[in-house]
């Protein structure tokens, strides 16, 4: 359509990052048109790049072949692989120089990690005046527990997410990986708003981001209500304050549920017509929001005991048809057969040299403008050329040194 | 040099309740001018709480207070033609609208993308929705509990259940909007970016949904090509993750050898699992359950708190699973100021949740507290918009603000 270049056309990140939170803030990056260099060390890959996330079908952790995992494929996309052996100083001063033509440095490992290698902001922006360092830590740069090791489920349970999830009457839930992509999105909103200030002042800068805080942050009002009230925040369910019916109810066939919620007293009305009972809605038990949340449990089994006799995908029909908000609860199987998905272009194909065609998630927004080409995650090494040769101008001998050196593969 | 990332940004936010209003906020704390436009009504996130003990106000929602930081607002009834005109003017005036709203709403007003467009050329358009502007569910209405589980990370909660016969659920509070937010705000920005260099528009449309299915992308490829189960009740049993303790839950995790050594060295090395064997992930993923009990009850005899540092400082993987007021009062949220204290002339002085990134150059901040309803219509109509006075109470006459 319109030629309106990607915004991002023409930033370059070193992406220094592993697993999960740090690689997908560079490839939302990516997203929107930087171009990324993923570093790795060749005996110390992206552990994400030879395993299979659990759980697994397989008894034990299944090693798959490198480039092969496929949590690497679907969270490195559209970046550019150099290797470097960062425990040597030959691969220390290949980083820097590639510092020196980039804009942007993230990093996801332990607190002071980049510092100990000799690229801590101070030396990097020696290198460049006005680069923008990210470090994305589970706790953060300083204070006591700076050092504390973390991964998703633990930045949930600290930051206050884990203890509000779950039913009211068990153990408190932590989620997992979407923890930290949650935080990759974070990650990336600091370093684009970093850019902006950039673009406007010249001026780089550094950013220290906490994946704890990033959790916390987003349960701002039950953290405010906590301060105001002094009630704490407990764990509901599906349930909320305020509304009823707001629940997942179970359908036709073995672990099919639908999703419904209810918000005023004409939703409930079309579904007391929906579920042929258009009696409920004059009932007094039912009449206004305040008697359905105090007769919610007899009205869920009222719902659920319709909902369990029919196919959820048929009623997700019938109740959005009828203007209310319900959806099947998606499983992974679900989320590739969804019609409104598939016609949203929701999924991109990429051709990947070992695996073939695979068939993943594209970009979370959909943007006008040019589109971004998503290519396959790189194979380990497979831009080695690219950036040592093109973009460093190394000659064949530098390069056939560091090789000999085992700082790159 | 201090500064203001965002500095000289114009947004307009047209939106309720979270998704929307996080978004801008996100852009306003970090220094750009924001006015939200309410209905003269007010934002329903002002009726919903939690509220102090004084029971709701429409001024003291907690809700309401957290999501609308560092903003001017303003009240506008968009349906009358004055209203249309007005938030015209400010269509041309901003570098940036949020419109939380359907989409149908503005469209239905004669406010279509291209129509906005027409307008305001370089205008960036952020349009949330639950299910994004096309495709065959652009008409379908999507909220929390919808949308968690349309987008798939509901039906793996909660983790490791144990009964398949209790329902998935949704995860904490209003994580969708809240997500969908920063998401949006990602993708505003970036491409402010761009408008800086071409003064092209775009029109950015996020799907609630698909907001959240990213967040699941691994789980959903993997659960295609390398056939990983997909339940929230797990095909074997757990052992760590989440544990409990005396007081309280903790998540520990010993994926690695050295993991496992330090917390069998942490429980004073007891004899059943001294042997060698157990120093292999292999052997342990198929006997850690021989000894789940074991591990159990050695656990529910430590404090939360206590093992949380004692395992931290051995190098393994923990954290405590933290209520409000354990966060509150957790010396690393102190020890980094992230609570900041925020005075609102009707709710008063109360500690906020700060931000998650420092920056060293333009730290973010609340550059003025949640705006009353409509607590800056002359100022926004006179000042911005270039309204008279005469004109401005011919508007507040008329019930448009």
């Amino acid at each position: 359509m319109e030629n309106n270049p990607l915004p991002l056309k023409g930033i370059r990140v070193a992406d220094f990052c592993w697993v999960y939170a740090g690689p997908y803030c560079g490839m939302l990056l990516g997203c929107l048109g930087a171009e990324v260099i993923k570093v790795e060390g060749h005996r110390r890959t992206d552990l994400l790049r030879h395993i299979v996330t659990w759980p697994l079908a397989d008894p034990a952790p299944t090693p798959v072949p490198p480039n092969q995992g496929m949590a690497f494929n679907s969270l490195n996309m559209n970046k550019k692989s150099l290797t470097l052996d960062l425990t040597k100083p030959e691969g220390v001063a290949i980083a820097k120089k590639l510092v020196a033509v980039s804009d942007i440095v993230a990093d996801n490992m332990r607190a002071g990690s980049m510092a100990r290698m000799g690229m801590g902001y101070d030396e990097l922006r020696k290198i460049k005046s006005d680069i923008i360092v990210l470090s994305l830590s589970s706790r953060g740069q300083q204070g006591p527990q700076k050092d504390y090791a973390g991964y998703a489920s633990i930045h949930h349970a600290i930051g206050g997410g884990a203890y509000v999830t779950g039913y009211p009457d068990d153990h408190p839930c932590h989620n997992m990986g979407d923890v930290d992509l949650m935080n990759s999105n974070t990650a990336a909103f600091a370093i684009v708003a970093a850019l902006y200030h950039r673009e406007k002042t010249g001026e780089g800068q550094f950013i220290d981001c906490s994946q704890v805080e990033g959790v916390t942050s987003l349960i701002g009002e039950l953290m405010l209500g906590y301060e105001m009230n002094g009630q704490i925040p407990e764990r509901m369910g599906n349930a909320h304050p305020q509304y009823a019916p707001h629940n997942v109810y179970q359908c036709w066939g073995v672990d099919r549920w639908i999703a419904l919620e209810v918000h005023s007293d004409e939703e409930f009305a079309v579904l007391a017509q929906v579920i042929g009972q258009p009696e409920l809605a004059a009932d007094a038990r039912f009449a206004d929001m305040a008697s359905r949340k105090k007769n919610e449990a007899e009205l869920d089994r009222i719902i659920e005991e319709w909902t369990r006799q029919r196919d959820r995908d048929w009623l997700a029909n019938e109740f959005c048809r009828a203007g209310l908000a319900a959806a099947p609860s998606r499983n992974g199987e679900d989320i590739y057969a969804d019609p409104h998905l598939r016609a949203r272009e929701v999924f991109v194909t990429v051709d990947h040299p070992e695996l073939g065609e695979l068939e993943l998630l594209g970009t979370p927004w959909k943007m006008s403008g040019d589109e971004v080409q998503l290519q396959h995650a790189p194979l380990l090494g497979e831009h080695n050329d690219y950036v040592l040769r093109e973009l460093l101008g190394l000659s064949d001998a530098e390069v056939n040194d560091l090789r000999q050196k085992d700082v790159i593969l | 040099m201090a500064g203001d990332a965002l500095t000289g940004l114009k947004v307009v936010e047209l939106a309720t309740m979270v998704a929307g209003p996080y978004c801008a906020k996100m852009l306003a704390d970090m220094g750009a001018d924001v006015i939200k436009v309410e209905p003269p009504e007010g934002d329903p996130a002002r009726q919903v709480g939690p509220f102090p003990k004084s029971g709701p106000h429409p001024e003291h929602s907690a809700l309401f207070l957290y999501n609308n930081t560092s903003k001017r607002g303003i009240t506008l009834n968009i349906d009358t033609a004055e209203g249309l005109n007005a938030l015209k003017r400010l269509i041309k005036w901003a570098n940036v609208l949020i419109d939380g709203l359907p989409f149908q709403r503005l469209e239905n007003l004669g406010l279509s993308w291209e129509a906005i467009s027409g307008l305001n050329p370089s205008l960036i358009y952020t349009s949330i929705t639950p299910y994004g502007r096309t495709g065959p569910r652009a008409d379908v209405k999507g909220d929390e509990l919808a949308l968690i589980h349309a987008g798939s990370l509901g039906n793996l909660l909660p983790t490791r259940a144990e009964n398949i016969d209790r329902p998935p659920i949704k995860t904490e509070g209003y994580f969708v909007g809240y997500h969908g937010g920063l998401s949006a705000a990602l993708a505003t920005v970036g491409a402010a970016l761009g408008q800086c260099k071409t003064g092209k528009g775009r029109l950015i449309d996020i799907s609630l949904q698909e907001t959240i299915v990213s967040l699941m992308r691994p789980n959903i490829a993997g659960n295609r090509y390398h056939h990983t189960n997909w339940s929230r009740v797990p095909d074997r049993p757990p052992a760590m993750g989440r544990m409990e303790t005396k007081d309280g839950y903790i998540v520990i995790g010993t994926p690695e050898d050295h993991h496992f050594k330090a917390f069998r060295e942490l429980m004073g090395n007891p004899e059943w699992i001294a042997g060698k064997e157990w120093e292999t992930l292999a052997y342990r993923s198929h006997h850690l359950m021989d000894v789940t009990t074991k591990l159990d009850d050695w656990m529910r005899q430590q404090s939360k708190h206590d093992i949380h540092h004692r395992a931290a400082k051995m190098g393994i993987a923990v954290g405590p699973i933290n209520s409000a007021p354990e966060v509150v009062s957790d010396e690393q949220f102190i020890y980094r100021n992230y609570f900041i204290e925020v005075e609102h002339p009707e709710a008063g002085k109360h500690k906020y949740a700060g931000w998650p990134y420092k920056l060293s150059a333009t730290p973010p901040r609340v550059y003025r507290p949640a705006p009353l309803l409509g607590q800056h219509n002359r100022e926004v109509f006179c000042d911005e918009l270039g309204y008279s006075a005469e004109e401005f109470e011919q508007l507040q006459h008329t019930g448009v603000v």
